[in-house]
């Protein structure tokens, strides 16, 4: 193969989401067993807000909900810091080997304010279910965390309202439709995008360096920024969007998303109970009534935003001014709760951290959740069947 | 979804600086519009269109004839 068919297949042309997402469940597993800790981005999040406000003097630090999470030294120092800084610089590298970093302005005022409230709603969902579709889906059912499942089963319930909340007509904008006049749809080239591949080449270079440099004094946190970008590699290149699984199958009966995230689950699981018997420890929620509310709130708020706690990561990097907003909605939604814990603590902490591993033994935890994880696609399934006999194509 | 030698579009619908899901949307919209056989050529700079569109345009029964994507542009030729 030639060096620009390569370059256009690996770099420029989009992946195709199925086998990225398998190697992220891999990932996920791995960098578990590698540093004990999830594929987690709110938390840290969280803790940018508390960051903000002791900037301006709020003793946030004494807040009870930082008490659970931490909110110690900066976030150079955490795994959890390391990571999103790593998935930033990832999607950013991305997008820029395929001259795709454009800063792309929202063209309406309704569209900025979606994007905020959605980022709220979806902020204050995901940390009072203790995680977003990471840790509390993608990472955490894989962790046989009874929780994890409780949220998808809300946030896929929290989509559905979230689609009709979207299709409003306050939702929508005029649609731009030219007739053409039957010209040549070559007939108007516009000038290339400067290439910006080499920027990308050069910043892959960087973080590679800084890695190494890293990963001589602090291996964990170097081991962060290496799976962080990799994180943020995989959901650019393959624009892995956990809205859409959700979202598409309501709005346009489309499953391929949602099955290849099964698929990435169920090989995740197998990694993190290969870890598990080696010792590692896994990382438990509680299955409380918080876990619900929470996923319902998400699910409805990601699909008003346009994006989840990874989908605007991403989006962000590549100069999606609107998923700015999202991100500083999900920051300001997050922050919000951590405050109002004290209220709405007794919705969690007053409830078990159920493991399957320990309801079921650990191959039974195992197979329960596979089977689990095999019922849902059956239904998303029949459901994609049953969508395409009501519509007459 | 070959590179042929040229696409004559009937129509062209511009949906830059909107996110998913109004892209996909609005295409499956103006597909109810259009006469059988005429070309639609929507441009999109939302980059998870690059999956969305296409799968729908599949699942709701119309024929997909060219994507090309460029920098931040991508632009899919749809016929009825």
């Amino acid at each position: 193969m030639q060096w620009s068919q390569l370059k256009q297949t690996l770099f420029i042309r989009y992946w195709q989401p199925t086998l990225p997402v398998i190697a992220a469940g891999i990932l996920a597993a791995l960098f578990f067993g590698l540093t004990g800790a999830l594929w987690a981005v709110t938390g840290e999040f969280t803790r940018w807000g508390g960051h903000l406000l002791q900037l301006v003097g709020i003793e946030a630090e004494t807040w009870p909900y930082f008490q659970i999470i931490g909110l110690k030294g900066t976030p150079l120092d955490r795994i959890g810091g390391m990571i999103i800084i790593g998935m930033f610089l990832g999607a950013l590298i991305a997008a820029l080997w395929a001259s795709n970093v454009k800063l792309r302005m929202p063209q309406h005022k309704r569209r900025i304010a979606q994007a905020l409230i959605g980022g709220i709603i979806a902020g204050i969902g995901a940390r009072l279910a203790m995680g977003c579709n990471l840790a509390a889906m993608f990472a955490g059912i894989p962790q046989f965390s009874l929780h994890a499942w409780l949220f998808t089963i809300a946030t896929a319930v929290g989509s559905y309202l979230g689609v009709k909340c979207c299709l409003l007509p306050m939702f929508r904008v005029p649609i731009k439709l030219k007739k053409l006049n039957r010209q040549p749809a070559t007939s108007t080239p516009k000038p290339a995008n400067k290439s910006q591949f080499g920027t990308g080449m050069l910043l892959l270079a960087a973080l590679l360096l800084t890695a190494v440099g890293i990963y001589i004094q602090l291996p964990k946190l170097a081991i962060a920024l290496l799976f962080g970008a990799l994180f943020g590699l995989l959901i650019e290149r393959a624009q892995i969007c956990f809205t859409s699984a959700f979202r598409d199958l309501w709005l346009m009966g489309r499953t391929h998303m949602a099955n290849a995230l099964i698929l990435g689950m169920a090989v995740s699981a197998i990694g993190v109970l290969l870890f598990v018997e080696l010792g590692a420890v896994q990382k438990l929620q509680w299955a409380g009534p918080n876990t619900l509310i929470g996923g319902l709130l998400f699910g409805f708020g990601i699909v008003l935003a346009g994006g989840c706690e990874t989908g605007w990561m991403y989006r962000a990097m590549e100069g999606q001014v609107h998923f700015w907003w999202v991100g500083l909605g999900n920051i300001i939604g997050a922050t919000l709760l951590a405050y109002c814990w004290p209220v709405v603590a007794p919705l969690a902490t007053q409830w078990p951290k159920v493991n399957l591993l320990d309801q079921f033994g650990h191959i039974g935890g195992l197979i329960v959740t596979l089977t689990l994880l095999a019922s849902t696609l059956l239904l998303i399934n029949l459901w994609h069947k049953r969508f395409f006999k009501r519509i007459p194509v | 979804m070959t590179q042929t030698t040229e696409i004559i579009a009937d129509y062209q619908l511009d949906m830059t600086g909107e996110s998913c899901p109004y892209p996909s949307v609005a295409t499956l919209e103006t597909m109810l519009t259009l006469e059988t056989g005429e070309v639609l050529e929507v441009l999109s700079d939302c980059a998870q269109s690059i999956h969305n569109i296409p799968a729908d345009i599949k699942n709701f029964g119309y024929q997909l004839l060219n994507i090309i994507q460029e920098g931040s542009d991508i632009r899919f030729y749809i016929r009825k």
